[in-house]
Parts: C-alpha cells; sequence; structure tokens
C-alpha cells in the first residue's frame, strides 16, 4: 500500500474518532424528572421562581447558593450552587443549568443565565426630572 | 401619519445610509466590472478596469463616509439614532465612543469593510496582473459586507441592519411607554424624554477593547486576500503562480489574527472574571479555527512552492480559511449559539443573510476546484518518507483535523437544528477540548521539532536520526525537570506530552536560529515563529494546568459535611473590613472602597509574611465592580504581576448600591439606622476608662466643653460638651467625638460613626452626681459590616504564554519580509 494512502486511512480514522467522541462527550437536554431517574450530570433548562427564596449569605458560607428553579416542563426543585450568587441573578429570564442530582436536590457545576439585556430588550427606560424638594 | 418630531437630527443618518447605499452599489459595480475586465479577450481595452478601479474608489469612500457619520452621532450624542442609544452614553470617554463604534454587529461589519477596502486598495496599487481576478473577489466579499449595513425592506424582508436607522423605527415606542398611550400629543416631543442612552457594556470600557478588535477585524479581513488569490489562480488557470503572493498575504493574515486572538484573550484575563486567559468559549473557537486552518495552508504553501507536492492539500486549506472566517461570523451572529455562550450576539433577523453569505463562497470553491481538478498540477509521484515536504504536510492536516474537532463540537447547536436533534454541548468542554486539542499540539509541536532536521526532497537517514535524537533527549531532560517542578505531573499525561513536544520544539528551532545567525539567515523567521509557538504552549500548559486558587475556604459551618465533601474545594473568601484572614501564605484585608463613578474599587491590602512573622511585602491590589441598572454588575479583576507568577483577585460578591441609588447615609433617621447595629451597651465611665468592644477598645480621653456642630448655633444657657473617644481597632487608632447638646431646655446627642470599626458612638447622658458620663456602643452585627466576597488565582508562569506570542509575532514579520524579498510580482 502506498505511504500516502495509508496516512489518508489514518486521517480519515481519526475524524472519525473525534465525531464519535464529540458525540459520547455531549451531554443532554434534560428535566428535573430525568435528572432523578438518572442521576447522570445533564443540562436543565428553566426559569428561576421569583415567588421563592434565593438564599446567599456570605457571613455564613461565601460558596453556598441556592434558589428553586422551573424546569420547561414545570416541575420545580431546588438548586444548589457552589459559589458566589451570580451577579443580577434575579433579572434572569432562563438558565441553562449542567449539574446532576444529589439526593433532593440539583447540584448545579455550572450556571449559564441570560438576561433581559441591553442586546434584546426593546424597551426604553425614561427619565423624568423632577424638581427636588428643599431640605429643611 | 407623519408626526413632526422635535429635536431630531436626522441630516447626518440620512447621509450615512446615502454612503451605505453607495458603499453597496459601488461595490457591486466594481464586482461587475472586474469580472468584465477579467474575462474580457481584447487585453488592450481597460475601460472595464477603469471602472472597476473608479468605482472601488467611490466603495472606498463612501465606507469612510459611513464611519464619519457614525462617528458624528454617537460623539454628539444624537440618541435619536438607535445605534447611539444603544451602545453609548453622555459620560463615556472619547477614547471608548471608540470601542462603543464596535459594540453593535453594525459597526463591526463596518470595521471589517473597512480593512477590506483598504486592502483592496494596496491590491490595486501592488497586485499587477492580478488585480482584476483578485480584485473580482475582494469586491464581492465588499458586496456582502456592504449589504449587511443595508437595513432596507426588500420583498417583505429587511436585508441586513443600518446603524443609522432611528430609534422611535427600531423601537415602538408608543407600546413601549405608557406615557404616549395615555398623551399621544406628547409622543412628538419623544427626545426630551431621552435624556442618555444605554451606555457602553462596562467589560468593553478597557483600552484592549479599543484597539482588539480592530486588530482582529484585520485578521478576519485579511483573509480574504490569500482566498482570492486561490480563486484567481483557478478561475484563470494560473495554476502555481498564485502560490507566491499568497505565502507573503497568508502569512500577515495569520501574524494579524494571532495577535488579535491573544489580545482579546490578554483582555479577558486581565478584566473578565472567568478566572483565565481561554475558556473554549464558541465566540473564542471562531476565531482560532480559521487561524489553525489558514497556519496549516501556510506550510503546504511553502511545500508546494519548494516542492511540488500538496498542491490540492494547499488550495483547499486556504479556500476552506476564508470560508471558515464566513462561517464563524454565522456563528456568532447569527443567534444560533443562544444557549451555550453568553458573548454571541442575538439574532438582528440576519440568519440566513448570514448562511447565503456563507454559502456563495463555499459554492465558487467547490465549483472552481471540481471544473478544473483534472488540470490541477497534483504530483502523481509520492514524498520521501524522510523529507521535510512529507512531514509539513503531516502537521497540516493534523492541524486541520485539531480544527476539524473544534468545529464539530462548537457547532453542536448548528447540528441540532440542521437535524432538528437536541443534543447538549458537552458537560465539561473545557476539559474536552482541553485534552483534544492538547493530542494535537503533541503532534504539531513534535513535528515542528523534528522536521527542522529534515532536508526538502531527500535528507541522509542516519545523520537525521542521530541530530533529531541528541535533541529529543535533551528536550525529554527538560521537561522532566519543568514537570517535576511545576507539579505537572499531577495532571493528565497528555499535557506532560505537550510539554515535551513544545520543548522539543524550542530547541530543535533555537539550533535552526543559531544557524541562521551563522549565515542561513532565510530560516530566522520560521525558526523564531516556532519557538513562539512552543513559548505560549508551555506558558499555556504550566498557567492553565497548575493556576492555584489561593483563596480558598474551608468555613461554612452551615452545611452537610457531604456537601462540603463533594463539592470541595470552595474558592470564595469572605473579607470583613478591616479584619485581616490568612490566604495561602497572605494576610489579606479588605480596606475599603472608593467610589470613582461608574466604578467601584475595593482595596485588598496583601501582606506576606516571612517564617517569623514579618511583612516580606506588601502591596496593595483593587479589583472593581460597577453596578450599573441597565447591565447588572459587573467585576474586573486586578492582578499583580511577577515575573514568574500572576496573583489574580476579583470580587465575586459585595453588597454594592447600584450607581443611581442614594450611597449610604442619605435620607435615613436615625431609627433606621439604629436598625443596622445591634442594640447598643451602655457604659458609664470617667476620662482614662477604657471600653472594651468585640473588634478593639477605646478610651476617654477627654471632654470638650467648646464642642461644635456644625449649622447648630449655640446661645445662651446652651450646652455643647464633646466626648473625645481613641478608638483602637486591628492596630488602627482612630478618633471620634460624640456631642451631648442641651439647647432650649432639652437635650440632643450627635452620634459619631466609625466605620471601619463597625462603630456607632452616643454620648447619650451626663451624670452629674456620679461624675460620669455615659456612652452608647452601637456595634455592626457581622452580617451588616461592609464585606466582599473574592477569589484570588495564582497562574505561574503566565508570561511564557505573553513573550511567547510577541516572539511569534516577531516570526511572522520575519518570515513575511523574507518572502516578499522573494516575491517579484509580474
Amino acid at each position: 500500500m502506498k505511504k500516502s494512502s495509508i496516512f489518508g486511512l489514518v486521517t480519515i480514522a481519526i475524524a472519525i474518532a473525534i465525531i464519535i467522541a464529540a458525540y459520547s462527550g455531549s451531554s443532554t437536554y434534560g428535566s428535573f424528572n430525568e435528572a432523578k431517574s438518572s442521576g447522570s450530570e445533564l443540562h436543565i433548562i428553566g426559569h428561576l421562581d421569583k415567588q421563592k427564596e434565593l438564599f446567599y449569605d456570605a457571613a455564613k458560607d461565601a460558596n453556598y447558593f441556592s434558589f428553586f428553579m422551573k424546569d420547561k416542563k414545570g416541575e420545580e426543585c431546588k438548586v444548589v450552587f457552589t459559589g458566589t450568587k451570580p451577579q443580577d441573578f434575579e433579572r434572569s429570564e432562563q438558565i441553562v443549568l449542567t449539574g446532576q442530582m444529589i439526593g433532593n436536590e440539583f447540584h448545579a457545576s455550572k450556571i449559564l443565565m441570560k438576561c433581559p439585556s441591553k442586546y434584546t430588550n426593546d424597551k426604553v427606560e425614561f427619565s423624568e426630572f423632577k424638581a427636588k424638594r428643599a431640605n429643611i | 401619519m407623519d408626526t413632526a418630531f422635535k429635536g431630531e437630527h436626522l441630516l447626518p443618518g440620512q447621509l450615512g445610509q446615502f454612503f451605505v447605499i453607495l458603499a453597496f452599489a459601488s461595490a457591486l459595480l466594481s464586482t461587475i466590472s472586474y469580472y468584465f475586465a477579467t474575462t474580457n479577450a481584447n487585453k488592450l481595452d481597460d475601460s472595464w478596469k477603469r471602472i472597476a478601479r473608479f468605482s472601488f474608489y467611490i466603495n472606498t469612500i463612501s465606507v469612510l463616509g459611513i464611519g464619519t457619520c457614525l462617528f458624528y452621532i454617537i460623539y454628539t450624542h444624537l440618541f435619536e439614532y438607535h445605534y447611539a442609544w444603544e451602545h453609548s452614553s453622555k459620560s463615556l470617554p472619547v477614547y471608548y465612543i471608540i470601542s462603543s463604534y464596535w459594540e453593535g454587529q453594525e459597526g463591526s461589519f463596518w470595521l471589517w469593510g473597512f480593512w477590506q477596502a483598504v486592502l483592496g486598495n494596496i491590491l490595486i496599487w501592488k497586485a499587477k496582473s492580478w488585480e482584476k481576478p483578485v480584485m473580482t473577489i475582494v469586491c464581492l466579499s465588499q458586496v456582502l459586507l456592504a449589504s449587511m449595513l443595508i437595513g432596507v425592506e426588500m420583498f417583505g424582508n429587511r436585508i441586513g441592519s443600518s446603524p443609522f436607522i432611528l430609534l422611535r423605527d427600531a423601537i415602538d415606542l408608543k407600546a413601549s411607554t405608557p406615557i404616549f398611550a395615555s398623551r399621544p400629543d406628547l409622543y412628538k416631543n419623544y427626545l426630551t424624554y431621552i435624556t442618555d442612552g444605554n451606555g457602553l457594556n462596562p467589560l468593553l470600557q478597557n483600552y484592549w477593547m479599543v484597539i482588539h478588535p480592530p486588530t482582529l477585524f484585520l485578521g478576519f479581513a485579511s483573509m480574504v486576500v490569500p482566498f482570492a488569490y486561490a480563486i484567481a489562480g483557478l478561475w484563470q488557470k494560473r495554476y502555481t503562480e498564485w502560490v507566491k503572493p499568497a505565502i507573503s498575504y497568508s502569512l500577515f493574515a495569520v501574524m494579524v489574527l494571532g495577535t488579535g486572538v491573544i489580545m482579546g484573550s490578554f483582555w479577558a484575563y486581565e478584566s473578565l472574571n472567568f478566572g483565565g486567559f481561554w475558556a473554549w468559549d464558541p465566540v473564542e473557537n471562531a476565531a482560532i479555527i480559521p487561524w489553525l486552518t489558514l497556519i496549516g495552508a501556510v506550510h503546504v504553501l511553502i511545500v508546494y512552492k519548494n516542492t511540488g507536492h500538496s498542491y490540492f492539500t494547499a488550495t483547499f486549506l486556504v479556500l476552506i480559511s476564508f470560508v471558515l472566517v464566513l462561517y464563524a461570523s454565522f456563528l456568532t451572529r447569527s443567534g444560533i449559539l443562544g444557549d451555550t455562550s453568553v458573548h454571541a450576539f442575538t439574532d438582528l433577523g440576519m440568519f440566513w443573510h448570514l448562511v447565503v453569505d456563507v454559502a456563495i463562497f463555499l459554492i465558487i470553491s467547490v465549483w472552481l476546484v471540481v471544473t478544473r481538478w483534472k488540470e490541477l498540477p497534483i504530483s502523481k509521484k509520492e514524498e520521501e518518507t524522510y523529507s521535510r515536504e512529507f512531514w509539513m504536510f503531516v502537521g497540516s492536516v493534523f492541524l486541520a483535523l485539531s480544527c476539524l474537532q473544534l468545529i464539530i463540537v462548537t457547532s453542536i447547536p448548528v447540528w441540532n437544528s440542521i437535524f432538528k436533534t437536541n443534543i447538549a454541548p458537552p458537560n465539561n468542554p473545557v476539559t474536552l477540548y482541553n485534552v483534544f486539542q492538547a493530542g494535537f499540539a503533541v503532534v504539531v509541536t513534535l513535528l515542528a521539532g523534528f522536521t527542522q532536521f529534515l532536508k526538502y526532497k531527500k535528507t541522509d537517514t542516519t545523520r537525521f536520526f542521530i541530530t533529531a535524537l541528541v535533541y529529543f533527549v535533551f528536550a525529554a531532560l527538560i521537561t522532566a525537570l519543568i514537570v517535576y517542578v511545576t507539579g505537572i505531573y499531577h495532571l493528565h499525561a497528555v499535557f506532560t506530552l505537550v510539554m515535551l513536544g513544545a520543548v522539543y520544539s524550542v530547541l530543535a528551532n533555537a539550533k535552526v536560529l543559531a544557524d541562521a545567525f551563522k549565515g542561513k539567515i532565510k530560516l530566522a523567521g520560521s525558526a523564531v515563529a516556532h519557538i513562539g509557538f512552543g513559548l505560549i504552549l508551555v506558558g499555556a500548559v504550566i498557567s492553565a494546568g497548575t493556576s492555584k486558587v489561593v483563596s480558598q475556604n474551608i468555613t461554612g459551618e452551615q452545611y452537610s459535611a457531604e456537601f462540603a465533601k463533594r463539592n470541595d474545594p470552595k474558592e470564595n473568601i469572605l473579607l470583613y473590613k478591616n479584619q485581616p484572614v490568612k490566604m495561602g501564605d497572605y494576610m489579606v484585608t479588605y480596606m475599603g472602597d472608593s467610589l470613582s463613578m461608574p466604578n467601584h474599587y475595593f482595596k485588598v491590602d496583601y501582606k506576606l509574611m516571612d517564617a517569623n512573622g514579618k511583612v516580606k511585602e506588601e502591596f496593595m491590589l483593587r479589583p472593581n465592580s460597577q453596578a450599573n441598572r441597565k447591565m447588572g454588575l459587573v467585576s474586573s479583576p486586578d492582578t499583580k504581576h511577577y515575573l514568574f507568577h500572576d496573583l489574580y483577585t476579583h470580587v465575586t460578591m459585595a453588597p454594592l448600591k447600584f450607581d443611581d441609588e442614594p450611597q449610604s447615609g442619605d435620607g435615613h433617621s436615625e431609627a433606621d439606622d439604629d436598625k443596622n447595629y445591634d442594640p447598643p451597651l451602655l457604659h458609664e465611665v470617667v476620662i482614662g476608662d477604657t471600653i472594651r468592644f468585640r473588634e478593639g477598645y477605646m478610651v476617654l480621653k477627654g471632654l470638650n466643653k467648646k464642642a461644635q456642630v456644625q449649622n447648630i448655633p449655640l446661645t445662651g444657657n446652651d450646652v455643647a460638651v464633646g466626648a473625645q473617644m481613641e478608638v483602637v481597632s486591628h492596630g488602627k487608632t482612630y478618633q471620634a467625638e460624640p456631642v451631648y447638646m442641651i439647647k432650649n431646655g432639652s437635650a440632643f446627642d450627635f452620634a459619631r460613626k466609625v466605620e471601619d470599626a463597625g462603630l456607632k458612638l452616643r454620648f447619650s447622658k451626663i451624670i452629674p452626681d456620679k461624675g460620669k458620663v455615659e456612652i452608647s456602643v452601637y456595634q455592626q452585627p457581622e452580617n451588616k459590616r461592609p464585606y466582599i466576597v473574592m477569589k484570588a488565582i495564582q497562574f505561574p508562569y503566565i508570561n511564557f504564554f505573553w513573550s511567547g506570542t510577541i516572539i511569534m509575532v516577531i516570526g511572522f514579520l520575519l518570515s513575511i519580509f523574507r518572502r516578499n524579498k522573494e516575491l517579484k510580482t509580474v
């Protein structure tokens, strides 16, 4: 066999290996229910339940943040994140979590949040000038 | 219904829009004219060429016109324009106006078009016989860029997005603002309500953001030149001639793009808080992908020039590189990355427009290669195994493979949308990328090493094996030392191999450089670039692989041991103001903050202690945060740079007020203020007595009978007495003088605060019969005290990474000079 054919085959083999590795390394999007039943790491898309408490108290533990999230199917679960509360978390519209279920809590290793950022919102904030009351 | 709006400046926008249309039309005319100039059989007739050149000059002027109008709009704060309103604000300093220019997609398209216009003019000046076909392609690319800016409705769809769109057209003000629904008569005065723009994202308010995008886009723009040469070569059947000029332009493109990418990485390291210089974010990948393929292309182009081998690989890599640039801009600008990247742009309604852009150039490339296939000078002979060309070819293929891995994983959202699947990106993308890319890096660096000992065509095998092996043994020894000292052996084994490859590549190329000084000066460029590349990898592997979180926190008593065990180590540490905390080898103290709007700087004092507890070194870091109502809290790190490592600190959490909220103290009643403290402890004391409190003690030094309280004049029988307190807390002394006052027969007292010690002192009573005074001591409870939560990371040997970059760029420059000397364009 010619050297170039051998090298061509090697190249193709590596390319296939890359594709397989990319596919097997990829994760799945799921729900809290699936996370409970499978116990493996996955991605969950959902939104913050703003009615329930967001817990972060730096004085007690600077690396513990918990909140409640509803996934796309409407199921709710307590989420624990090892780290500080991401800045502006309350304003998030959508959250993508990576992590797994530990008991009844979902332990997130990564939080990606989408805020109604300046790129997406089409709302103008209007400011009005009010005369300051004189302080006596 | 036409409403006459008050206070709008429509001229600059109309002028700008005129230039946009002119830029598009002139680029189109130029493309068509260059096409006919190229295909014209009559070589003496240069009328098409004259039209083409003329319209390209018009295009250049229009592009400059667009830039000028846009600058004027942002500079004079014409918020009636959506772009100015969205990306700038009145408080923005002039040099950041430049950054706000390319914060939006339209501005960055403009930047790209600007550089392409510059390059086009250089080609008109330099390309000689290549001008016509090459410029046809460049102009076509310019047409597509200009079309992105048109922003005009055609066939029911808006084509492109114009930077000159008015705010009231971009946003339905009537719907979003209740006041106009109830008072439509106010609508014509809407501008009086818009007092300021959204402002520039605080993260982009950084000097690197002034120069990183122009460099990056010059890199992207210059990728079109080798592509255009390759197409021109196929089109005009000048199959071999295009290679030489393409080498120079490719070297220029990889040099500039590489510099731009690393500048972005330096910006991320200096001002983003993800704690590193590279995160394999899709946006970063999108920039590095075409760089890798063009690097591969440069190598096989040189192989072809020297030996006549690898023609197809060279053509393929040059063509695919530019298509990948367009694909990258599709990835980052179409909004398709939505759920996987925080950095990507959102869809401006240009999804299909961007797809068409990629498709046009892909189809042209494929079509030309297929139709010319039989005529391509593909060598039938095999390369020798012991020849430089064979292994350079292998290296280029491996670069392309590493690129393939990046593309496949980064494009997962694209596969989802094509195949209607629902695959999520990998859970640990960084590990996946690191391991894979490290694997390719091992092969590529080893090749970049031993190929230096091979000659083109045929090499003396014995001699090659001896030299290659001797250097390999040296490299292995040095690597062993590095791996042992830095602790890389704790990592995945592949990183040790990368280190070996990188060191080998540095050593082998150092030999070539040494030979270059002895006379073979031509080889200096590639040797220097390879050394730089090797050093980049050395720096990247050590600093990313062995970076250490210094701010390890093992407190956090509230949660189960189970939780602590699973999530160890914890990386954020809590610092109360003025309370020193031991962190690694350092004693760190949060000293307070200073406000320089809109930045909130936190002063963190670092003391490095030696064994005897003496201070060896002391310095202050000032990480900052911005609390911006529109963009939320944004933190930027501060870094202490040493020669061999960096200490990186950033604030992850702080009780920060938004910039439009009143700062502490204003408008609160005393009763409210007391809620910020624990219930007071009352102390009856005489002069000289000491009062202890949680974090120190205080002494009543004396009573000041002539105490003054601002704005309160004393008359007649009024009395004001000040208690002169000396407060000592954490080794610092503060003075405070609370005042007790009797005015018009009633008693008042004026509390004094010692913020740094978390204290409020009241002189609450005078007890004449005991000869004592009563001091009420209010202490702030821990969680009401000012604090920050911060993270500190140590990056060892990161300077290899930065200096490697500089060396590599110098190498590219030397190579460009050399190739230009060889170049005699006809």
